[in-house]
C-alpha cells in the first residue's frame, strides 16, 4: 500500500506561481478554474514575529475524503492492481474514489454525472465543476498519477523554480516524504472541527507555518467561506441535484 | 526536429503507452479507454520537444516548447540547462498565451484616427514598410539623422538598431532598460570593478555566499530563475539575510535581520556602515592593500559618517544597524553585498548608492571569491558580420548625450533628453520615433509630458506583438513574432554555469507577424542601407557558432545546450582590474575628472511634504513589467494591484483593507481606481504598488482598466547626473477617497538634515 503526498517548504518558495501555471498548462485547465494555487499570505504580525508567506494550494487527497463519500454516482465494481506487487482488489466504487494503491483521490470522468456534490464537500476548494465541457464533469488535481505512470514528476514539482515541492510516498520509509513528516516539523491544514487526513504538509519557519494554519485551515464549510468563483458552482451544483432527482 | 529524434520521441511515447495499458487500472483509468476512442497519452505527454529561448523577460531561460499536432501545449525549461534545469517561472509557463492572444497585432495597420486612438486601417507589409522608409527619409533629409531616434529593449531590437545607426544618428540606442532601469548600477560597477557586474544580469555569487545584503532587491518577486535558484540554495547552505527595504517584500521574511528604512537614505547607511568597518578593522586590509586604490580617500571621506548619525536618518536603530553590519562583516570575504538591478530611484545619488555598495564590497574583499562578486566566463562564440550595420554616428555639435550628462554615451541618449528636445527642438529638432520592444508610455516618468512630445512628431512607428498604449499612439504598427515563432541569436550565459544555446522557433509564425529580422532587412533594402548581407537569421547563427565548433545540427543533437566550465574567481595575487588603473577603484577617478563626487556623499532627497507619502513600487512574480498583463493564464493569475498602505495610517485614515481609493500626486495627476491591501509590512511615510498595471488601451482587453498604474503618478523625475538616467521614487501621494482627498498622517518624525519637498501649489482633481 502507498500514500502519494507531498510536502512544500515554506522556507524554499518564493511564491512565484510557476506550479499554478506549469498545471494549468499540462492539463489544460482553462480559466478561471485551478487545480492548483497560490495565496499571499501577510505581511501580518504574529506571536512570532511578521510574517509574509504563501500557500500554495492543491488537493490533499485525504485518508478519509469526504468528496468520496457525497459521490451520487452509480457505484460499480472494479479491480485494482498494486504496480509493486501485483497484488489486486476488488472494490465497489462511485464516479469519484481513493485509490487503494496511491491513495489518491481520482474521477472516472466518464461516469460523473456533474451534480458538484463534490465541489460543496471539499472544504479545501479544490475541486471545480468544468462547465466549459457540453456534459459538466468535476475536475481536480490527480497528484499527475499520469505523468508517473510515464516516469515523470507532476507537472507542479517539475516546474518548481526552487524545488520547494517534495513529492512520494508517505508509507515508504526510505521517502524524504516520510522522512519529513516523521520528523515531526509538517504541518497539515487541519482544524479541531475539521481534521479528514490531508496528504499536503508543509514545512517552514515557525510564524510562517502558523500563520498558513490561521488563515488557511478549514473550519466548518460556511457558506462566508466558499470563495465568490466557486459559490456560483455550489448553487449551479445544488439545482442540478433537484433536477436529477 | 529531425525526422530520426521525432520517431524515437514516437517510439519512447508508445512505450509508455504500453505500460499504461499493461499496468491497467491500477492507478487511474485513462479516459480514452473507457470511452473507446482512440488512445493518446495525456496532458504534454508523448509531445515533440523543440530547444529555444524564453523571452517572457530578458533573463531568457533555455526552453523546449512541447507541439502535439503542430500546437505549442506546453513550456518547460530545458533538462540540459544548468541555469534553470526542468523549472520555469510562472511567465514562462505562460509563454503560450502570448502566442495564442486573440489580441495580439495581427496585420500592418496604419492609423486612421488621432494618435492615440486606437484607430486603423489594415495595410499589407509593403505599404507599411514603404511609409516608415518614406517617413526616415523625409524626416532626415529635412532635420539631418538626428532628428531620428530609436527606443529600443531586449531581442527583437537589435536588427533594427543597427537601421537607425547607419542612418547616422547618435539617437539609435535610447534604452528605457538603462534609463529607466540599471544605467546607474550598470556604470557605477564599470568604474568601480572594470564590468558591468549589474546589468542585463547580476553577478553575484549568493549559491556560496555566508551572509547575503539585498538593499531594495525583492528576489522572487521579481523572478529570474537562475539568480532565485541561486539565492535560495544560499540560503539553504546557511546564509544570513540582511533585508534592507521600506516594505516588508518576500525576501524580508525569509531574512535574520530586516531593516525598515526610510526611503532615500540607503546612502546613508551604507556610509555609515564602511566606516563602521574601517574603524573597527573589520575590513579586508590584504585585498584593499593589494587589489584597491582610493582606500585614504574613502577613509576620509566616511569619517563624519558615525552609525548615530545614520540612525535618525534612516530611521533605524542604531543596535540593529550594528547587528546587520557585523553579521555581514563576520562572513568577509564570503559575503554577497547584492548589487542591485532596478537602480532609478531618486536621481541626484543613484550612481553614488551603487558605487557605495562596491566599495562595501570591496572593504570586505568580496569581489573575485566564492560568495562575492565575481567574474563573468566569455563563453566563444564567433563574430558575423551579416548583420554588421554603419560606423558609430558622428556626434552633433551640442549632443543629448555627454554634453548634459558625461557618462550617458555609455548607455545612448537619455530618454528624458529624446522627449525635451521632441519637444522643444533644443538642442536640436527629434522629429522621428522608432520604438521596438519597450511600451514607452509606462515606462518613462510623466507620460503626459511624452504623449506631447509624441503629438509635436512628423512620425512615429513602433514594433509591436501587443496593442500596447505605444502601438496606440503610433502611425504605422508593424505585427512583430513572437520569441516562439522565430530564429533569434546564439545566447551565451556567462555566469555561474556557463552555457550556449539557441532560440529557434517552436511553431511558424501566427497571422502577419514577421520575424525582427525579416522586418529589419526589409526596411533597410528600402532605405538603400546595405547592413544584412545573409538571407536569415539561421546563416547568423551557424556563423557563430563556428566559433564553438558547433552547427545548429550538432547543437540539436546535443538537446540544443552546450555546457562551459565556469571561471568566476581569481587568484588574489594575480587580480586584475580592467578600470583606468587596472585595480579596483574604490574612489573612481574618472568622476573626479568630471567634478563628480569620486567618493559617495549623502545627498538627502527630499521627504515627503505634510499629507503626502511617497509612491514606491516593485513587481509581482507573474508579470514583466507591462508586458504580460493581457496574457490569459497570468491575467487571471493576479489580475490587478493593491495599493499597501500600513495600517496604523489607515486606521487614523478610517480606511480599511480592500477598500477601493485612487491616488493624487504632488502635480495633481490621478491615478485609476485601485484597492487598498493594509498591513504592518509597510513604513507609514510609504506607499507601494506593484508596477505594470492599470493598462489604458482598450484593445488590451482583459488588461484594460484592470488595477493602477504607478506611471501615471510618477510626473515628477530628477536626473541622475553622473549618466541621465531618470528617478521614478521622486513623487508623493495623497489617497482619494470617494470625493474626499485624505491627508496620509505623518507617523515618520523627519530630522533636520532632510528637508521637505515644497509642494508649488496645491492642485486636485487634475490628469488622470
Amino acid at each position: 500500500m502507498s500514500q502519494l503526498a507531498m510536502v512544500i517548504d515554506l522556507k524554499r518558495c518564493v511564491g512565484c506561481h510557476a506550479c499554478a501555471l506549469a498545471c494549468r498548462a499540462e492539463w489544460a485547465v482553462p480559466v478561471p478554474y485551478r487545480r492548483n494555487w497560490v495565496r499571499r499570505l501577510g505581511p501580518a504580525s504574529t506571536s512570532h514575529g511578521l510574517s509574509y508567506t504563501f500557500y500554495p494550494g492543491l488537493c490533499n487527497h485525504c485518508d478519509d475524503p469526504k468528496c468520496v463519500s457525497v459521490c451520487p454516482a452509480d457505484p460499480v465494481e472494479r479491480v485494482f492492481k498494486d504496480p509493486k506487487s501485483g497484488r489486486t482488489v476488488k472494490k465497489t466504487i462511485a464516479a469519484t474514489y481513493k485509490d487503494p494503491f496511491s491513495g489518491a483521490v481520482l474521477i472516472e470522468k466518464d461516469r460523473c454525472i456533474g451534480c458538484g456534490s463534490c465541489v460543496e464537500a471539499c472544504p479545501y476548494g479544490a475541486r471545480y465543476l468544468n462547465e466549459e465541457l457540453d456534459d459538466p464533469k468535476a475536475d481536480k488535481c490527480t497528484f499527475c498519477v499520469e505523468r508517473l505512470q510515464a516516469g515523470e514528476k507532476p507537472a507542479c514539482v517539475k516546474t518548481c523554480i526552487t524545488e520547494a515541492r517534495i513529492f512520494g510516498d508517505l508509507q515508504d520509509r526510505t521517502s524524504e516524504v516520510h522522512r519529513i513528516v516523521a520528523s515531526g516539523k509538517a504541518v497539515r491544514l487541519t482544524s479541531k472541527e475539521v481534521n479528514i487526513g490531508p496528504n499536503v504538509y508543509y514545512t517552514g519557519l515557525e510564524k510562517d507555518t502558523h500563520l498558513l494554519v490561521q488563515e488557511c485551515a478549514p473550519h466548518e464549510r460556511k457558506w462566508e467561506n466558499v470563495r465568490a468563483p466557486v459559490r456560483r458552482q455550489v448553487l449551479l451544483a445544488a439545482l442540478k441535484r433537484l433536477k436529477v432527482k | 526536429m529531425k525526422r530520426r529524434k521525432f520517431l524515437k520521441l514516437s517510439a519512447s511515447a508508445c512505450a509508455a503507452l504500453a505500460a499504461l495499458e499493461l499496468q491497467g487500472n491500477s492507478m487511474f483509468r485513462p479516459a480514452a479507454a473507457s470511452t473507446g476512442k482512440p488512445a493518446m497519452l495525456p496532458g504534454s505527454l508523448g509531445a515533440k520537444d523543440i530547444p529555444s529561448v524564453c523571452e517572457m523577460c530578458f533573463w531568457r531561460c533555455p526552453i523546449v516548447g512541447k507541439v502535439k499536432n503542430g500546437r505549442l501545449v506546453k513550456i518547460e525549461g530545458n533538462p540540459k540547462s544548468p541555469a534553470n534545469s526542468t523549472t520555469v517561472c510562472a511567465r514562462g509557463n505562460s509563454g503560450i498565451q502570448l502566442l495564442y492572444d486573440p489580441d495580439r497585432m495581427k496585420y500592418p495597420l496604419k492609423r486612421t484616427g488621432e494618435r492615440g486612438e486606437g484607430k486603423w486601417a489594415r495595410i499589407s507589409w509593403d505599404e507599411a514598410l514603404d511609409e516608415v522608409a518614406h517617413n526616415i527619409k523625409k524626416v532626415k533629409d529635412k532635420y539631418g539623422p538626428h532628428a531620428l531616434a530609436y527606443f529600443d529593449h531586449g531581442a527583437s531590437a537589435e536588427f533594427m538598431r543597427g537601421i537607425f545607426k547607419d542612418l547616422g544618428t547618435e539617437n539609435y540606442t535610447n534604452e528605457p532598460a538603462f534609463f529607466q532601469c540599471v544605467g546607474p548600477a550598470a556604470l557605477a560597477f564599470l568604474k568601480t570593478v572594470g564590468y558591468v557586474a549589474s546589468g542585463t544580469r547580476q553577478y553575484i555569487d549568493m549559491k556560496n555566499a555566508k551572509a547575503i545584503l539585498l538593499m531594495g532587491s525583492h528576489i522572487g518577486e521579481n523572478v529570474h530563475v537562475s539568480h532565485v535558484r541561486e539565492y535560495m540554495e544560499g540560503l539553504q547552505n546557511g546564509a544570513k539575510l540582511v533585508v534592507v527595504d521600506p516594505r516588508f517584500s518576500a525576501p524580508a521574511g525569509k531574512a535574520d535581520l530586516y531593516l525598515p528604512i526610510r526611503p532615500g537614505t540607503d546612502t546613508a547607511l551604507l556610509l555609515a556602515w564602511m566606516n563602521f568597518i574601517i574603524e573597527k578593522g573589520l575590513y579586508d586590509r590584504e585585498f584593499v592593500q593589494n587589489n584597491c586604490i582610493g582606500f585614504d580617500s574613502v577613509k576620509e571621506a566616511v569619517k563624519k559618517y558615525t552609525i548615530e548619525w545614520a540612525a535618525p536618518i534612516c530611521d533605524l536603530k542604531p543596535d540593529e544597524i550594528k547587528k546587520a553590519i557585523l553579521m555581514l562583516a563576520e562572513a568577509r570575504p564570503h559575503v554577497a553585498i547584492h548589487p542591485g538591478r532596478h537602480a532609478t530611484w531618486y536621481g541626484r545619488g543613484d550612481t553614488s548608492r551603487h558605487q557605495a555598495l562596491g566599495i562595501l564590497a570591496g572593504l570586505f574583499g568580496a569581489v573575485g571569491v566564492p560568495g562575492g562578486l565575481y567574474f563573468p566566463t566569455p563563453v566563444k562564440k564567433a563574430h558575423s558580420e551579416c548583420a554588421e550595420c554603419g560606423e558609430e554616428p558622428e556626434t552633433p555639435v551640442k549632443s543629448l548625450q555627454d554634453d548634459y550628462y558625461p557618462f550617458a554615451s555609455t548607455f545612448g541618449s537619455p530618454t528624458s533628453k529624446i522627449i525635451e528636445a521632441s519637444l522643444t527642438g533644443d538642442p536640436y529638432p527629434v522629429r522621428l520615433w522608432g520604438i521596438n520592444g519597450v511600451n514607452i508610455l509606462q515606462t518613462i516618468p510623466n507620460p503626459y509630458h511624452t504623449m506631447d512630445a509624441i503629438r509635436k512628431l512628423d512620425f512615429i512607428f513602433c514594433e509591436e506583438i501587443m496593442p500596447t498604449e505605444t502601438a496606440m499612439w503610433s502611425d504605422i504598427v508593424l505585427p512583430g513574432a513572437t520569441y516562439l515563432e522565430r530564429f533569434d541569436a546564439v545566447y551565451a550565459y556567462d555566469l555561474l554555469t556557463p552555457y550556449l544555446t539557441v532560440r529557434q522557433p517552436v511553431v511558424k509564425p501566427m497571422f502577419e507577424a514577421r520575424s525582427p529580422f525579416w522586418i529589419a532587412r526589409e526596411l533597410a533594402k528600402r532605405l538603400d542601407i546595405d547592413c544584412f548581407k545573409c538571407n536569415d537569421v539561421e546563416e547568423i547563427i551557424e556563423e557563430e557558432l563556428k566559433g564553438a565548433g558547433l552547427t545548429l545540427k550538432s547543437l540539436d543533437e546535443n538537446g540544443g545546450l552546450v555546457k562551459f566550465k565556469a571561471n568566476p574567481y581569481r587568484d588574489r595575487k594575480d587580480l586584475k582590474f580592467n578600470t583606468s588603473s587596472g585595480k579596483m577603484e574604490l574612489s573612481v577617478e574618472d568622476f573626479e575628472d568630471e567634478d563628480l563626487d569620486p567618493v559617495p556623499e549623502f545627498i538627502p532627497t527630499p521627504a515627503p511634504p505634510e499629507g503626502y507619502a511617497r509612491l514606491i513600487y516593485g513587481r509581482v512574480p507573474v508579470h514583466t513589467f507591462t508586458r504580460t498583463m493581457n496574457n490569459q493564464w497570468l491575467n487571471n493569475e493576479w489580475p490587478e494591484n493593491q495599493l499597501w498602505l500600513n495600517d496604523k495610517a489607515a486606521g487614523k485614515m478610517g480606511l480599511k483593507d480592500g477598500e477601493e481609493v485612487q491616488l493624487e500626486n504632488q502635480d495633481g495627476a490621478r491615478s485609476l481606481p485601485i484597492k487598498l491591501k493594509v498591513t504592518p509590512g509597510i513604513r507609514p511615510d510609504a506607499v507601494y504598488m506593484a508596477h505594470g498595471y492599470g493598462s489604458r488601451s482598450k484593445q488590451l482587453t482583459k488588461a484594460y482598466e484592470k488595477g493602477a498604474s504607478d506611471q501615471f503618478v510618477i510626473t515628477m523625475y530628477e536626473n541622475d547626473p553622473f549618466m541621465g538616467a531618470s528617478s521614478h521614487r521622486t513623487n508623493f501621494v495623497r489617497i482619494v477617497k470617494g470625493k474626499k482627498i485624505l491627508d496620509i498622517p505623518d507617523l515618520c518624525p523627519v530630522p533636520p538634515q532632510i528637508p521637505r519637498f515644497q509642494l508649488k501649489h496645491a492642485k486636485t482633481g487634475g490628469k488622470r
